[in-house]
């Protein structure tokens, strides 16, 4: 175990000097450096571990790793350019890791705290490693595309508990501080027995990329990941788990039954697909870099309670809708500052200071490994990545069935093995039908 | 031409029964009293296939002194059943697409049964409202937002001719619907603020194009796959469930955003329409509800509706649950048999029945949970009722010879919603 990393998990004696705004030594020497890696050095990435710069002044980036070390090493230069941050990274060419087992390298690396933002489908496996490894991590949602991977992650999250580290995860609406007292008086019963609610995500599209230098397909799709569900989770799991996290958080736990519809209506690639195909020397075979991904899906998630929930999402050229809204006995609420009774009238408004949440999700993060009292959200979170693959599952077989059934008795497990993560020819499935088998 | 009035027939009909004793007021009338006091009405069918079969034979078995004595199809072999069964005589068969004019003219028919693909019912009923008949009108009853139109135009007529109207939505004719209904009315669940409709179901039949179908032939005789006969199933066969929520809230709903698609029924023998929606209606006071409906062999199965209100939970169809639980425990009718004798019984001077609004109102609300689906945009109930310029009715001339390519598949992005200028809905939420 790496004894840094237990000390600050364990140094519960300086909680005090945290709570007095006096950063503790994290370190035996006595500093107060957190040393921070980062898994998967794209778009998100390279926010998050901003955020996490911009959250506390001991934040020091060490290490970058990413299946494509360039991206890594354009991430450390674009950070060391950055001025606010410049003087916080410090990353030798030695702690750029590359290749399907960065992951692997980044975990035995000198770090307090591990940032992942790769796709998604490698994170159970990425997770595992690092709570190994004795790391605090901060891990882009969601957790897993599989219900295979889900458990993998719960048992890593289990494992960070009996080790005394923190994970929390990039559903930033938990950490922002208007729903989070909107949340304690829907828990207190501001809006009675919850019996309904509603929560979507439908949007434009997405980028789809080609193959843009010398790859093979299984990195192809890596780099193209969004249009794969082993590797994204489709756009319900992989978007709209923002906003069924929250539906989540007001019934303190996932639903316990799921009906889904959907289907792919608009998603069309079939020109870049094409060049990617002429790329690989396949014109003729290009049908499947189009992507397997689903664009609209529907579902019906019944909570313990017996509440009836809509989920709404996908991409597509319709109506922009995000948000949620909770429907109880008493009262309605937007999710995010307002309480209402059923005549329109106001119960209660959110007045008090607004933070960023991607940024705050950082604060929260350090401030408890500082506390000793490590934040560990990793269950919750994996709930609600398993709850966004329920709607999945029910849309792509058009059947129903329960949380129990799909936490214990699912086989779905989509990813292969990490010792099949290599340079080769790509996983592809076909576009469920909406009548897929129920396994 | 002369007509015989709806009004003066009802008349004549009402004088009867108070001559016998007054049983039009007394409720539910003993059946030996009308038997014995009315003289017979005779029903025509417009539209034998299996629909317009069981229709008739469900108003056969509503009320002693009722005859099938008129039919029109436009297959021969559609006709042939009903005509065996009910001893029509060949005079009195009709068949062909302009069939329906015949049998309307047909000044010894008093009431009709409209059991047609829904494509042609505007038509059908207007004329029928024009000749004077009371009409069983089978759901929905248009499929587009000119028949709605024209539907509801026909619906104030027959109103105002006192015609007798009833419509195949047989749960409101069903008494464990019926009382369930009064109840959450009263107030037994409290105020509404949440609901959920489904019919998701397998697969239907398909025929298969012979080489001698003509283009309208082959489509008449699958009409469910093509939007211009069926409205696409959300309108054929949802329309039960969403009318179930509209007669809970006693009111429509405002808004719909609808997601669709056609995922499993891909090949053209399945026409143009979706195999599944997925909508939210709000009504008023934001009251959001789910209705899903899909068609697809091997899914699960659940043609149902529930109501949500702040003292309670109802399946709307003889339970409810919460501060003040109930079971209904009374008869259970074959509701398809009830909507023809309130029918029947509305016609021989019982209550007055006219459900034509209620059931084109039901059936707006799924074509337009429909468009919003093919276009993804969310949509005002207004803007649909004033603005929305989609018209799929069939011309009234219509020939079986004529050429009909099949419109392509709804594609959001790229199916024009006539009327539809940009995003003019707005949006909520």
């Amino acid at each position: 175990m790496d004894r840094r990393t237990d000390g600050i998990a364990k140094n519960t004696g300086r909680a005090a000097l945290a709570a007095a705004g006096l950063a503790p030594g994290v370190r035996a020497a006595g500093s107060d450096e957190i040393r921070v890696g980062l898994l998967g050095c794209g778009g998100r990435g390279s926010g998050a571990v901003r955020h996490c710069l911009a959250a506390d002044p001991g934040v020091v980036v060490v290490a970058l790793a990413d299946l494509f070390p360039d991206k890594a090493r354009k991430l450390r230069d674009a950070l060391l350019k950055d001025p606010k941050y410049k003087n916080r990274i410090r990353v030798p060419d030695d702690a750029i890791f590359g290749g399907f087992d960065c992951y692997e390298q980044l975990a035995k690396s000198d770090t307090h705290l591990l940032l992942m933002a790769t796709a998604p489908a490698f994170r159970p496996w990425e997770m595992m490693a690092a709570i190994q490894a004795g790391k605090h991590v901060f891990t882009e949602k969601p957790i897993a595309t599989d219900v295979a991977g889900c458990r993998l992650f719960m048992e890593a999250s289990r494992l960070a508990e009996q080790k005394g580290l923190a994970i929390v995860a990039g559903t930033q609406r938990r950490h922002e501080f208007n729903r989070i007292e909107l949340m304690k008086r829907i828990h207190d019963g501001a809006i009675g027995e919850l019996v309904g609610g509603q929560c979507y995500w439908f949007g434009g599209g997405i980028w789809y990329r080609g193959r843009d230098w010398e790859m093979t397909e299984f990195e192809w799709q890596c780099h193209n990941w969004y249009h794969f569900t082993w590797l994204s989770g489709d756009q319900i799991c992989e978007q709209h788990i923002h906003n069924i996290d929250v539906l989540n958080w007001c019934f303190n736990g996932p639903p316990k039954k799921f009906t889904a519809v959907g289907g792919r209506a608009t998603r069309d690639y079939s020109e870049q697909a094409k060049k990617v195909a002429q790329a690989f020397g396949r014109p003729d075979d290009w049908a499947k870099y189009n992507g397997d991904i689903w664009d609209h899906i529907v579902s019906e998630f019944e909570y313990p309670n017996g509440a009836r929930c809509l989920s709404f999402c996908g991409h597509g050229p319709g109506t922009d809708r995000s948000n949620e809204k909770i429907v109880g006995t008493k009262g309605v609420s937007d999710c995010a500052r307002r309480i209402l009774d059923h005549k329109g009238g106001k119960i209660w408004e959110y007045e008090g200071p607004s933070v960023n949440g991607q940024e705050q999700e950082h604060v929260d993060l350090i401030r408890s490994i500082r506390a000793g009292k490590p934040i560990n959200h990793g269950i919750r979170i994996a709930e609600s990545t398993l709850t966004a693959i329920g709607g999945r599952i029910a849309a792509y077989t058009g059947r129903t069935f329960t949380w129990d059934w799909l936490l214990n008795a699912s086989k779905n497990a989509l990813v292969p093995d990490p010792s099949k993560w290599k340079p080769g020819p790509g996983l592809f499935f076909p576009i469920p039908n909406g009548a897929a088998p129920l396994e | 031409m002369t007509r015989r009035g709806g009004v003066s027939r009802r008349r004549f009909l009402g004088r009867s029964a108070v001559a016998i004793g007054g049983w039009a007021t007394a409720g539910v009338a003993p059946r030996v009293a009308f038997t014995a006091a009315t003289e017979t009405l005779r029903v025509g069918v417009i539209g034998c296939g299996s629909r317009g079969t069981e229709a008739a034979d469900n108003c056969v078995a509503a009320a002693p002194g009722v005859q099938i004595t008129a039919l029109a199809d436009a297959f021969v072999d559609r006709l042939k059943g009903l005509k065996e069964k009910y001893k029509v005589p060949d005079q009195r068969c009709f068949v062909g697409l302009d069939a329906w004019r015949q049998l309307l003219a047909l000044s010894d028919v008093d009431m009709v049964i409209l059991a047609t693909p829904p494509g042609f019912r505007p038509m059908h009923f207007a004329a029928a409202v024009e000749a004077g008949k009371h009409i069983f009108t089978e759901k929905p009853v248009a499929v587009c937002a000119a028949g709605v139109r024209d539907m509801l135009e026909a619906a104030k007529r027959s109103e105002e001719k006192k015609l007798c109207v009833a419509a195949g939505t047989q749960r409101r004719h069903d008494p464990r619907y019926v009382e369930t209904m009064k109840r959450i009315h009263d107030g037994a669940i409290g105020d509404l603020v949440s609901a959920q409709c489904y019919w998701n179901q397998g697969g239907l039949w398909v025929k298969p194009r012979e080489p001698k179908m003509t283009d309208v032939e082959w489509q008449l005789r699958n009409w469910l796959y093509f939007v211009w006969l069926s409205g696409d199933h959300i309108v054929e066969q949802h329309v039960h469930n969403i009318d179930v929520i509209n007669w809970a809230f006693r009111a429509l709903p405002d808004q719909v955003h609808s997601l669709g698609g056609r995922q499993f029924r891909t090949g053209p023998e399945f026409g143009n329409i979706y195999d599944h929606f997925g909508t939210e209606f709000f009504y008023p006071g934001d009251v959001r509800t789910i209705s899903m409906c899909r068609q697809i062999q091997g899914t699960t199965g659940n043609v149902s509706e529930r109501v949500v209100g702040t003292k309670g939970v109802s399946d709307c169809a003889g339970t409810i649950a919460g501060e003040e639980p109930w079971k209904y425990e009374g008869p259970t009718p074959n509701p398809y048999v009830e909507e023809h004798r309130h029918w029947i019984e509305a016609i021989r001077g019982g209550p007055y029945l006219n459900e034509a609004r209620q059931v084109t109102e039901s059936t707006m609300c799924a074509i337009m949970a429909r468009e919003s689906a093919y276009s993804q945009q969310q949509m005002k109930r207004e803007w649909f009722m004033q603005r929305c310029e989609l018209d799929l009715r069939p011309r009234p001339d219509l020939k079986m010879t004529d050429p009909l390519p099949v419109t392509p598949v709804a594609v959001p992005g790229k199916y024009q919603l006539p009327g539809m200028v940009k995003e003019p809905q707005g949006r909520r939420g």
